[in-house]
This record gives structure tokens, sequence and C-alpha cells, in this order.
């Protein structure tokens, strides 16, 4: 799947784009007809999606505002896709403006959109990198220029791990960006999962995202909470999203129904 | 927004606000806490209310309603339905509005909020789908710039020398074939300098591949400053190439030359050793009608080799004459193998006669080649090339056979048999198994090894392994007789005729020319004195001597008189078949 450095990527907009299609899910216009048509058949497999992308997106909104009470002024979006509504740093700006945000997504179009958001933001970066590579990532004179490793960071990967194979190790992937980070530090994690969800949907689903870049690797609650190895999870743990800490007691009815697990770790003391 | 008079003094979400948020939670994702949404409904709701209640009658509050729900994200056309829904089923029964034509206010305010809302829906559809094609233009673009630019970093690689950045053979072959090929250019001269480092291999060797490396970037750095202007490739190796175009002249390449010879010559430091080079350049100057870039390198290359033949730190100019000769040399010696296998060579053979009494003591092999174009060649326009390219091994293998098969039918005739005299080339002593395969030959054959004799030259011996006098040992050792060649013309080391089994000195014809002049002139008696030496120190060893090059019966004589032991020459007779010479035996 991986695009190696020699090789100048296209941009082929035929082709539907994660990031684009999950802006559809969120009622966005951010997106072309062939991620339309791709999220249609998703929708068609899974009715639900867009409600998924939602609660999924207010999961984000809820940890943002959950680590920035916790004192967390720096964050590492990785996945972020089109910056659509409720960016991590216009959420983590209303109680903390001094918040600094990189994001970083492998999609060239999500990152050129990112950037003309951006423009003008000497808080906040895009940088165009792959999950996959958390050194690069690391190395980033972007990231390193805007975030202070001495100070702790949250990390968030907030419906993307769905994204990496087994193959790309992914919990070796979050060790990298764990060691780089100091006690203090946020973890925060969401993915599909196929908990509940019966054959013929998940195979329909896996299905849509074929045709993308980037199938689908759904995982269990067990497989989700491995992922926080070295963080202390945070109450309640890794739950269906619309489960972490709810506004609202019926916010979080129907919570399996969400698909998406998510949770928030802290490192250290 | 001047917010219309509220209806109730608190901002707190009333059951209709509670009503409207849950109706359109879901429909789009909303940025914002549930008592947030409510709070900004409750407040839309209170400009509605109002502005059913105004007098006169205004729609426009229920545009901004519409308006204003959009930019705050509740915007989906599912938003829309259920919004109209809402205020339409609960609005004024919840908010206990009266009066007679509050219904048909609402109507009118329902389709102002549904305009507004559609419209600015409408709006931010088209900005999204503007922002989404201009980022993924900008991202076209700049992949297309990625690519534009690896293309380039791929060209520059693929067209130069990593090492000293050089343009390499691509990119010169390139120009040159531009150069070449360009329209109206055919009435002009161009010129190539091939450039080698001397002994490059010696600094490789000795000091290790890194400094060759560094004086290579040095040396490649001072070619480009000395001869800018002139496009000045690395080929690969220690090997440069300049190109000159628009000359005058070859004087103009050689100018060029000259200044590359100077730039390579200055010394060098590197890795704190002082290094001093020199070059050799090959220099091929020629108008541009009529030559082609492949022509133009193999001259300017072939060129080169004479410059390294002739000691190096020099330029050569491009000799089309030396040229045709050394193609034809070339030819030849590729035409060697074949010509083994056709049988077209044969041997002739030169009597070796006793001093004494006239006899025939032996025949000297000479080979002859039958070329099928050239006709019948003498050893002298081969042998040379075959020694050059190591043909001499088959070639020599196949002439020693030959004579040995020829001199064992030559004793069934009985009589005084003559031992046949074959050449043996210094690759043929040097190859390890020799003896061995004389001995094998002789033992086929069935000819005794004491009628065997094997000629070698000085330079054989002037060796620095032990193999050719191991080699000169074990032939001894079979009976074989070995004598020295050309005696008296290489360093005629001394030592070896004490240490070697040699059994014959042959001396070199030119003393015996000496002996053609009348025995008064001072050079005659000088030589005739030397070979009065010769002969008495080779018999003070025990070893025969046989005088080449005797073409008089006058110095046959003198010869006889000094004590020479047997005589080879035009005198006694030249070389002829076998059967020929026989005839004279017995």
């Amino acid at each position: 799947m991986q695009r190696p450095d020699w090789a100048p990527e296209t941009i082929d907009i035929e082709r539907p784009s994660v990031a684009r299609m999950y802006d559809y899910y969120l009622g966005g216009s951010h997106n072309f007809a062939a991620d339309r048509a791709a999220a249609r058949a998703m929708v068609a497999a899974v009715p639900e999606a867009p409600l998924m992308a939602q609660a999924n997106r207010a999961f984000l909104r809820r940890a943002v505002q959950f680590l920035t009470g916790a004192g967390v002024r720096q964050f590492l979006d990785i996945g972020s896709g089109i910056p659509t509504v409720g960016n991590v740093h216009e959420i983590a700006r209303r109680t903390a403006p001094e918040s600094r945000v990189v994001y970083v997504d492998v999609d060239p179009v999500a990152v050129a959109h990112s950037r003309e958001i951006l423009a003008g933001d000497d808080r906040a970066a895009v940088v165009q990198e792959d999950l996959r590579r958390p050194e690069r990532i690391l190395a980033h004179p972007d990231v390193r220029g805007l975030l202070d490793f001495d100070e702790p960071i949250a990390v968030m990967a907030v419906a993307v791990l769905h994204f990496i194979a087994d193959d790309d190790r992914p919990a070796e992937i979050l060790g990298v960006l764990r060691d780089a980070l100091v006690p203090g530090s946020h973890l925060v994690l969401s993915q599909a999962s196929d908990e509940g969800r019966s054959e013929n949907e998940r195979t329909e689903a896996q299905n849509v995202y074929r045709h993308t870049d980037n199938p689908l690797w759904v995982r269990s609650r067990p497989e989700l909470t491995a992922f926080f190895d070295g963080f202390t999870l945070v109450e309640p743990g890794v739950v269906w999203v619309p489960q972490w800490r709810p506004e609202s007691p019926e916010s979080a009815e129907d919570a399996e129904r969400s698909v998406f697990l998510g949770g928030v770790g802290r490192l250290g003391g | 927004m001047a917010e219309s008079a509220p209806l109730r003094a608190s901002s707190r979400p009333g059951t209709f606000a509670r009503a409207w948020a849950k109706a359109v939670s879901g429909t789009s994702y909303l940025p914002m806490p549930q008592a947030q949404l409510e709070a900004l409904l409750q407040r839309l709701a209170d400009q509605l209310a109002a502005a059913l209640r105004t007098e006169p009658f205004d729609v426009r509050p229920g545009h901004r309603v519409g308006t204003e729900l959009v930019a705050n994200h509740i915007a989906s056309v599912e938003g829309l339905g259920r919004t109209v829904e809402v205020l339409q089923l609960r609005m004024i029964r919840d908010l206990g509005l009266v009066g007679d034509d509050v219904e048909d206010r609402m109507a009118r305010l329902l389709a102002a909020v549904a305009t507004g809302y559609a419209r600015a829906l409408r709006d931010r559809t088209l900005d999204e789908q503007e922002s989404i094609r201009r980022a993924a233009m900008m991202a076209r673009t700049q992949a297309e710039r990625a690519l534009r630019d690896s293309e380039a970093r791929f060209r520059r690689q693929a067209t130069h020398d990593p090492l000293t950045d050089l343009p390499n053979r691509v990119l010169f072959t390139e120009r040159l074939t531009a150069a070449l090929n360009e329209p109206g250019r055919g009435g002009q001269r161009i010129g190539l300098c091939f450039i080698d480092l001397d002994r490059f291999k010696v600094v490789n060797d000795s000091l290790g591949h890194q400094v060759g490396d560094r004086l290579l970037i040095t040396v490649a750095e001072r070619l480009r400053r000395a001869l800018d202007g002139h496009l000045v490739a690395r080929l690969g190796g220690d090997e440069f190439v300049i190109l000159v175009e628009r000359t005058g002249g070859t004087d103009d390449v050689v100018a060029v030359a000259d200044a590359a010879l100077a730039a390579v010559r200055e010394p060098a430091t590197v890795d704190g050793h002082e290094l001093v080079v020199t070059a050799s350049i090959g220099i091929a100057e020629r108008q541009v009608a009529g030559t082609t870039p492949s022509d133009l390198m193999r001259a300017a290359d072939s060129t080169l080799h004479w410059a390294k033949a002739a000691g190096g730190a020099r330029w050569e100019v491009f000799d089309a004459e030396r040229n045709r000769r050394e193609l034809a040399r070339y030819a030849l010696s590729a035409a060697i193998p074949p010509a083994l296998e056709r049988g077209e060579f044969y041997l002739d053979y030169q009597p070796l006669t006793s001093l004494r009494d006239g006899s025939l003591l032996g025949v000297e092999a000479l080979v002859r080649w039958r070329h099928p174009e050239l006709g019948v060649l003498r050893p002298g326009s081969f042998i040379g090339l075959a020694e050059e390219t190591g043909l001499i091994v088959p070639l020599g293998a196949w002439v020693l056979g030959e004579a040995c098969r020829q001199a064992e039918r030559w004793s069934a005739q009985g009589g005084r048999t003559p031992f046949v005299s074959v050449n043996l080339a210094v690759r043929q002593v040097h190859r390890p198994g020799l003896v061995q395969e004389v001995h094998d030959l002789l033992e086929r054959t069935g000819l005794p090894p004491e009628r065997l004799q094997l000629e070698i030259t000085e330079s054989t011996m002037m060796s620095t392994t032990e193999e050719p006098v191991r080699a000169l040992r074990g032939l001894a050792d079979l009976g074989v007789r070995i004598a020295i060649d050309d005696f008296g013309t290489g360093y005629s080391n001394l030592a070896y005729l004490r240490d070697l089994p040699v059994t014959e000195l042959k001396v070199a014809g030119e003393f015996v020319a000496g002996l053609r002049a009348p025995a008064a002139d001072p050079g005659s008696r000088t030589d005739e004195r030397i070979l009065a030496s010769l002969v008495s120190l080779a018999h003070a060893l025990d070893l025969t001597v046989t005088a080449e090059g005797v073409e008089t019966a006058g110095q046959a004589q003198r010869l006889r008189a000094i004590g020479c032991d047997a005589g080879q020459g035009w005198h006694f007779g030249r070389p002829a078949p076998a059967e020929r010479i026989l005839e004279r035996v017995g």
C-alpha cells in the first residue's frame, strides 16, 4: 500500500478518499462524486455510518476538552483528514487559546486543504506523512518546530487505526510515538470494531473500503486496549465512543450501534 | 444581529427549544455540547416568536434564523426538514402564541426560515466544493512539481558521475552526438581529448581507494577549472574526456591537452599525501562532416593508448595511417586461432651445419602462415602479435608438436639423423606443465629426447620467479637439448650459464655480420675477438656454439678458425621443406 519515496504521488479524485468520505458522513461537502458514491455504498451496507462518524467526532471533541482540562496544551493529531467542523485547534482554543496543534495526514488533498485553513496560524501546522512511519513524523521539522517534546503532548489517532494493517505493526508504531513523549502526555485512540456486528455487515463494509486506498481493519476491545500499552487508561477505559464521558445520559443510548471504540490513556505519573 | 425582545426573560431552554434540539441532533455533526445547542435554539426560537408578534409583520428574521442555523453547522437537508416539522407542529402551541393571523404569519415565517436555510446551505455547499477543488488542484500542482523535481533529480543522477559531479558518459555522448548532428555544422571542426591518469592503480593499491577517489575529485575539479568552456566528462575509472567544439585545427586541441596535462601535473595533497600524477592524452580532431561519435571516440581512445605506450605524461595526435596498421595487426592476430584450426600454418627448416666436417647436425623449425589473402607470411609478421596476445601458447604448442612428429619420421631413414630445434616463447616457458607436455609429446611421437633442442631467449630467464629455471631443469632431465638463442644481444648474464643445464649458445647474427668485412677492418676484428671469447667461454663451460646469419664462405672460414662448432645461414642453406633438407642427409 505504501508509496515508496522515489515514486511521486498522483492525485486521482476519481478514487475515493477515506478522508473525504468521512467528511461526507459528517454532512460536509468537501468531497467529490467518487467519494460520495463510495460513502453511499457504505451507508447502504451500514446505515448508521453517518451517526458513527458523528459520534466519533463528538468523542474527539470531548477528549480534547478533557485534555485541555488536564492541562495539555500540545496536540499531534495523526490522521486528521479534512479539517472541517470541529477541528482540534478550534476545540482546544475555546478553553486554552495558547494550544498548539500539528495535524498529520497521508492524503495530499486533505493536507492541501488543511494548509489553506491554517494559513497564517503560527500555532498550528499540517504535515503530510503516514502514521506507518512514526519516526518520520517525529523528526519532521514542522512537528519539532511547533511541539516541545519536553512538555506533555496529546497524540491522537482518532478513526485512523482501522486503516493500519496488522502487518504494519500498529502496536510498534504507537510504541515509537509513546517513547518520544514525557509523563503527563496522553494518547487518544478510536477505531472501528466488529464487536456485535454480523458477518454480512462486516463483509459489506470491508468491500466498500477495499476500493479506496485504505482497506478496513476492524479490531476487538481487547486489541484496542492493548494499544494503550505503557499508558494508564483514564475512566471509563476503552468503551463505545458515545459512552466516553458523555455530556448527558441519553447521548450514550444505543452506544454499541456506533461501531467505534475509543479511549484516552495517560503516560506516567 | 440585534436580538428581538425575548418572549421570556430567562434564556434557559424551554420545552420547545429542547424538542427542536432533539429533532436536529444527528442530522449532521454539531461541534457543540447539547446544552450549548439548546441555548442556541432557544435564542433563535425567541427571535422567531418576536417576529410573529411584531407589527408590522416582517419575514426577514425568518431568513436570518435559517442562515444562522446553517452557520452553526445545523446544515443538512435533514436538519431543514426536521426544523420545518418542529416549528410547524410545536412552536405556536409550545410558546402559547395567539392571534387572528398567527397561522398565516407562521406559514410565511416558516417559508422565510426554509428559504434562508436553503440559500445558506447551498452557499455553504458551493463554498466547500470550491475549497476542496482548490485543495485538490494545489495537491496536484504540488505532486506535479514533486514529479518534475524527481525527474530532474533522476536526470541529473543519470547524466552525472556521483563521485566528481562531472557529466558522465551518457551526457557526454549526448552532447557529442548533438554537436556532430546539428544542422549547418558540417563544415566546422571538432576535437576530443581522451585523458587517462598514469599509474593511477598504484595510488589505489598503495594508499587505498579513498585516497584514490579524493585524488579523482581533485583532478576533476582542476580539469573543470582549467578547461572552463569545454565539456569535461568522466568516462569511468581514471578516464576523462574533453569535448572541444569549433576548433580551428589540431593545434587548438593540442593547446587544450597541454592545459589538461598541466592541471593534472600540479602536486595534490590528499589526506596528507603529496601526490604527483601525470596523464596521457589521446587527441582526435577532424571535420564534423563525415565523422560519427563512435568514430571520434574510438580514434581518441586508441591514440590514448599510443601515448600510454610511449611512456605517458604526454599527448599523441591521432594518425590514420598508424591506426590502419594497428587495425590490420589486430585483424591478423584475430585470424590466428581459426588459421590454426584450418591448418594454415606449416614448418620450414633451416640447416645447422657442422663447421668441422660440413655434416648436417640439426635443423631449426621455422613457422610459416599460408594466409588465404595475404599469401605466405614469415614469423616476423605474426609471432610478435601472437606473443602480445598470448596466442603464442597454442601456436607454439602446435609448432613443437608438428616438429617432433616430422623429426621422428626422419629417423626412420637411418644414418646420422639431425636433431630438430624449436623456439620456445617466454610465455610457454612460464606456463606450468610445460615439462609434462614435452614429456608426453616425446612419448607420443617416439622422438628420442636428444633429438629435440629447445631454443629460449635470454629474456626468458629475466624473471623474478623460479618457474622458468625449474622448467629448464625439468626439460634437461628429460634429455632434451637447450640452447640460448641470440646470445650476446641481451643481458648475457653469465650466472645462468653456470647454473642452468644449457647445452648450446646460438650467437646472434650481428657479430657474425662483422666477419664479412676484411679481416684488417677494426670493427671486424673486434667482432672476431668477441666471437672468439664467446667460443672459448662456451667451450670452457662445455657448451657448443652455433653462429647465426652465416652468409658467405669467408665468414664460415673465419668461424671455423675461431673454433666455432656450427653455423646457420644462407651459406649453409635457406629454410625449406623438410624433404628438401633431408636429401642432403646420409
